[in-house]
């Protein structure tokens, strides 16, 4: 923290200006002669086969220039999901195929000169199906006699393809049966999570065209731009050297960006067509045809002492991953691999089946399956601590993962193969707990019982969550530096800033190890040709593996610059320092030169020019950590529930720049909040949304945001660039099991299923019993 | 959207948006604010008639009730002394629940009533107060109770008609009581149940008369005819409120869909009217 000039400071966003001033900086900003629309023609059945498909009259419609089915393109399985190479998800999906899985998957895509005569050519292609038996409901998909959503055999790396499994996973740290047997109560239950949606402000959208050398250019809003120039090439079966991929500014994408999506039929169609072609999803379209969230259905089991020490947690879930198998394994795995080490048991068990069902695709998205798992954990450990007598504060002072742990579940699951154990180098989760329930009033509120005579009750919850920063030695990312004449520096990275920052906290990274001021930073990120190499935004990782990469290069080029110094001042480098745009000598002399005369000697008398790169990767992931604390008010007529107060303390390493986490903390809050209690994308028994708008579909707005409180605890991570771990996945764990576990302090009921629906609440009400019955159904062992 | 829409008209007068209006064929859609026009994007529309520069955007007193035009905004209604003043202010409440402040400035109250959504926000409240609609077509203009209106809506006579004004009648005098109740899933939404209430009690505490409305739990919002007949000539207390609330629940016929269960609606029903009828209570002066 000593001395630092731009690293830990709230310097406003490098691209603010461009933001606030409308300068056409997304992908949708411009326009293409001859450009095209692209649409796809979405299946209206869960499950079919096309018997028949006759594009004659589309393509024979003015204006059409391209029509694509699956007679036209190259047949190759893959994975839609942004991963790194060799991807741990099914290679399962196709370009178009000649099979649906799911209401909206894809049956044929058409390239217009408008979008209303793409979409009037959609309407001109005749399609016969053959509708199959679909299985919509995933308690069902592994039963015998399910239909098989994945007959075709040329998939490959799915689990079980004739019972629908995509994949499992069995992992177990000692042996929780010796666990549950020393443990004085047991106690098992079951929770229930359900389908939400990302909803970006800016939905998916991409932009193709073949530049003058013949070039296939992406222009599209990604997570994963390497990963998607791989994944295109793959898949149409050109060579990467002919794809060039941009990412422009986006407007969000919370992992439903890490997905190579439109990207793969846009550059077919204009393959096809040889025009630019853009496309891009209606909201309606975003919401079923795009990502969500996994459902799960967990049951949980926790063994403990009678002082309240946790000796043995199991957990075992069904999840789904929809009709293809994206991300299936890998969020599942982080469910179990991210939360069960949460406490410090000697025993872990973690079984689960990732199932196929004719539903919309689940994918990467914030908080990536530790959602779910936190819900489920977060609460049963509140019911244990309240049965035991026990504050659930102590509980969790007593319990949670420590400073020097090594987390050895996270050995055993890594992504889609083994990991490695995760040692706990930082840890601010006992002052983010302790600062939390200040700000919440912990010790006052959960004292004083709440009034029994209104039909408004209020309680405190809270939970505790952890994340990663980065998939262990698996990501990397690597960056690029040079001077210019100005004494200015141009930052290339291939990081892909989704919209939380990451170019200004890469150039704060970059300023503060060359000792220059934030605007001698220009930064360029997301662009395959211009910018090296980086798995992309996702896992909480930019921060640590990018900004790892950023410090490595900004160190080499320092040096660099120290050795002109050193020739120009005549003292040696290590005599020398730099900040504020200059390089000065550290003795008592106090000779200096600017970085701007530093640069002009370089360049046209020395004749050469500062710049290096460097790569960066991790071989553990280090846990940010969060407490979350909420106060709510519960209706006992309505079912309805008020948030009043929600506080979040995170520790995220160092905060590169404050302000911005803060914003990190307070969006995924908002986000958590509506995973706990309004958001859901629900489908009817055929597998068709019910209600893929935002009529419906309800996301917590301003005036529904409670109070917030959010507080950085920092830390010194030693694996992170200036200690900095992650911030912008873990604060969305923990609204939702916190909220249950207020609503149970207010009112005695245990919610055990997401979103909180009124309704529920109030059926829960009308059933309440006596909390000493319960306490009985409890302990029975 | 409207990709088949050829013509669109501003008329500056009533006359001539009727005249438009019966020229049009049976294609021709009224626009005031657009948004539920917009939303639903009726692919049948051929010509669009913006009817709010065509003077209907006013509040007026008028026989000491008022007149409202069918062009008048939410926002306008919710900043409305006039409307304020209104039975206990119930319409202004319920425009000020309508949407965003964006939505507000532009939606209008004919198209609120036009619409024919059963959740429409100001209907409950104009059901309370006795409000008449006016509509003019081709042949002249008419006057219809709200209720009537909502029923026949939907018949071919007013599908081709311009809903001019909604007026309402003086008001009752003293110890009144009005309320309007919402239940949304977040603070912005469309109404899961709606509730409004008005009743006058005499100097016993007598209930002398009542309305209850309720919205979203029947095809069109209804008047609790039965309750509102229980409640009258009844001591306005505690119990008369519980059995009306009970009552409600039995003239209800609402669905499940997915923003609530028909049971959840029903229990709401109970829940709104109770609470609606508390408030009037207390501003008519009656201890519970
Ligand atoms: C985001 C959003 C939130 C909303 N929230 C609410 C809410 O909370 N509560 C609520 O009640 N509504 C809500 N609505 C619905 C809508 O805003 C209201 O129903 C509004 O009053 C409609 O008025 P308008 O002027 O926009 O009607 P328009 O969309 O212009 O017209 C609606 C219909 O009425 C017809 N019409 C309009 N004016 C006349 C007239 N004078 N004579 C004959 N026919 C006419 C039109 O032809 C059309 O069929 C919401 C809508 C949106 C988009």
């Amino acid at each position: 923290m000593t001395g630092r000039k731009v690293v830990g400071v709230n310097v406003r966003k490098v691209e603010g200006h461009k933001l606030v001033t409308g300068a056409p900086a997304f992908t949708d900003d411009i326009e293409m002669q001859g450009m095209l629309y692209g649409k796809i023609l979405p299946s209206p059945h869960a499950h079919a086969r096309i018997k028949r498909i006759d594009t004659r009259k589309a393509k024979a419609l003015a204006g059409v220039h391209a029509v694509l089915t699956y007679k036209d393109v190259p047949r190759v399985p893959h994975t839609t999901a942004g991963q790194a190479w060799p991807e741990p998800s099914p290679y399962d999906t196709y370009l178009l195929d000649s099979k649906v899985r799911f209401v909206g998957d894809r049956v044929a895509a058409v390239a217009a000169e408008s979008r209303a005569i793409a979409e009037k050519a959609l309407r001109l292609i005749e399609v016969d199906y053959e509708v199959l038996p679909a299985v919509i409901d995933m308690e069902l998909a592994m039963a015998p006699g399910a239909a098989v959503i994945h007959d075709e055999p040329d998939s490959t790396k799915i689990y079980d393809r004739s019972h629908n499994i995509a994949g499992y996973i069995l992992r177990e740290i000692g042996s929780v049966e010796q666990g549950f047997r020393e443990s004085d109560f047991v106690v098992e239950r079951e929770f229930r999570t359900h389908r939400q949606q990302h909803t970006p402000l800016e939905p998916h959208i991409t932009i193709c065209w073949l530049d003058p050398n013949g070039r296939l250019v992406i222009r599209t809003s990604s997570q994963v731009p390497y990963h998607t120039r791989r994944q295109v090439g793959q898949i149409l079966q050109i060579p990467v050297s002919s794809i060039h991929v941009i990412k422009p500014r986006m407007g969000g994408g919370f992992g439903g960006k890490q997905e190579m999506l439109l990207e793969d039929i846009c550059g077919a169609l204009t393959l096809a067509s040889r025009r630019p072609v853009k496309m891009e999803f209606t909201r309606e379209e975003e919401f079923y045809m795009a990502r969500s969230r996994h459902p799960q259905r967990l049951r949980m089991k926790m063994g403990v002492k009678r002082d309240g020490t946790v000796l043995a947690s199991q957990l075992t879930v069904l999840a789904t991953t929809g009709a293809y198998g994206s991300h299936s394994t890998t969020v599942q795995g982080n469910t179990g691999s991210k939360v069960l080490p949460l406490y410090r048991a000697p025993h872990m068990r973690f079984e689960c089946h990732v199932v196929y069902t004719n539903a919309p695709v689940a994918g990467a998205f914030r908080g990536y399956g530790c959602p779910q798992g936190f819900f489920a954990q977060e609460t049963l450990v509140d019911e244990i601590a309240c049965e035991l007598g026990m504050d659930p504060l102590d509980f969790h002072r007593m319990n949670v993962i420590r400073l020097g742990d090594t987390d050895l579940l996270s050995a055993q699951l890594g992504e889609g193969k083994e990991g490695l154990p995760r040692v706990v180098r930082s840890c601010g989760l006992p002052q983010c707990m302790e600062s939390a329930a200040r700000a919440i009033g912990w010790a006052q509120k959960r004292k004083k019982f709440p009034s029994g005579h209104s039909h408004l009750r209020r309680g405190v919850g809270m939970a505790c969550t952890m994340q990663g920063s980065g998939i262990a030695g698996v990501d990397w990312a690597s960056a690029f530096l040079k001077m210019n004449e100005d004494g200015s520096f141009y930052l290339q990275v291939g990081a892909s800033d989704v919209g939380a920052g990451a170019d200004t906290v890469l150039s704060q990274i970059a300023a503060e190890t060359l000792g220059v001021t934030l605007d001698k930073v220009i930064i360029t990120s997301g662009d395959t040709d211009i910018t090296p190499f980086d798995v992309g935004a996702y896992a909480s990782s930019t921060t640590i593996i990018s900004g790892g990469a950023v410090k490595k290069a900004a160190g080499k080029v320092r040096a660099q610059v120290l050795e002109v110094a050193s020739r120009m001042l005549d003292a040696p480098v290590d005599q020398l320092d730099c900040a504020n745009n200059e390089v000065f000598t550290t003795c008592a002399c106090r000779k200096a030169v600017s970085m701007t005369d530093l640069a002009m000697q370089a360049m046209y008398k020395e004749k050469f020019q500062i710049m290096d790169g460097a790569s960066h990767f991790n071989t553990d992931s280090p846990p940010p950590f969060c407490a979350t604390f909420a106060e709510v008010e519960v209706d006992t007529e309505t079912g309805q529930v008020h948030v009043l107060h929600l506080a979040s303390a995170v520790d995220p390493g160092t905060a590169i720049n404050p302000m911005q986490a803060e914003g990190q903390v307070e969006g995924a809050v908002a986000q958590g909040l509506g995973y706990a209690l309004t958001e859901e994308l629900v489908l009817d028994a055929d597998g068709r949304p019910l209600n893929p708008n935002f009529l419906d579909y309800k996301m917590f707005g301003f005036q529904d945001m409670p109070k917030l409180t959010t507080i950085l605890i920092e830390t010194d991570e030693p694996l992170g660039p200036y200690g900095a771990k992650s911030i912008s996945e873990v604060p969305i764990n923990g609204p939702a099991p916190a909220i249950a576990n207020a609503i149970f302090h207010a009112v005695g009921i245990r919610i055990r299923k997401l979103p909180i629906r009124p309704e529920d609440v109030l059926r829960a009400l009308h059933a309440e019993r006596p909390a000493n019955l319960d306490e009985e159904a409890m302990f029975a062992l | 959207m409207f990709e088949r829409v050829e013509v669109f008209y501003r008329p500056a007068s009533v006359r001539e948006a009727v005249r438009l209006l019966a020229g049009g064929k049976g294609r021709a859609r009224i626009v005031a604010g657009g948004t539920d026009l917009v939303v639903d994007g009726d692919p049948t529309a051929r010509a669009l008639i913006d009817i709010t520069h065509s003077g209907l955007a006013y509040i007026r007193k008028q026989g000491g009730g008022c007149a409202i035009g069918a062009a008048t905004t939410m926002a306008e209604l919710e900043e409305s002394r006039t409307i304020l003043a209104l039975g206990g202010g119930i319409l202004a409440r319920a425009a000020a629940t309508c949407g965003s402040i964006q939505i507000r400035g532009v939606a209008t109250v004919g198209g609120n009533l036009a619409n024919g959504s059963p959740a429409a926000d100001l209907v409950t409240p104009l059901l309370v107060l006795d409000a008449v609609v006016v509509v003019a077509d081709a042949k002249g203009r008419r006057k219809l109770p709200i209720a009537e209106y909502l029923a026949a809506r939907g018949t071919k006579g007013l599908r081709q008609s311009l809903l001019v004004e909604v007026t309402a009648p003086r008001p009752l005098g003293r110890r009144c009581g009005w309320s309007f109740q919402k239940l949304g899933r977040t603070a912005l939404d469309i109404s899961v149940v709606n509730v409004a209430a008005g009743l006058q009690v005499d100097g016993a505490g007598r209930i002398q008369w009542a309305r209850v409305a309720l919205g979203a739990v029947a095809p069109t919002a209804i008047r609790a005819g039965a309750t509102e007949e229980n409640l009258q000539g009844r001591t306005l207390d505690a119990e008369a409120i519980a059995q009306a609330a009970e009552g409600v629940m039995r003239e209800v016929s609402p669905i499940s869909d997915v923003r609530a269960s028909a049971a959840y609606r029903r229990e709401m029903c109970r829940v709104l009217t109770r609470r609606a009828l508390e408030e009037c209570a207390a501003q008519a002066g009656c201890a519970l």
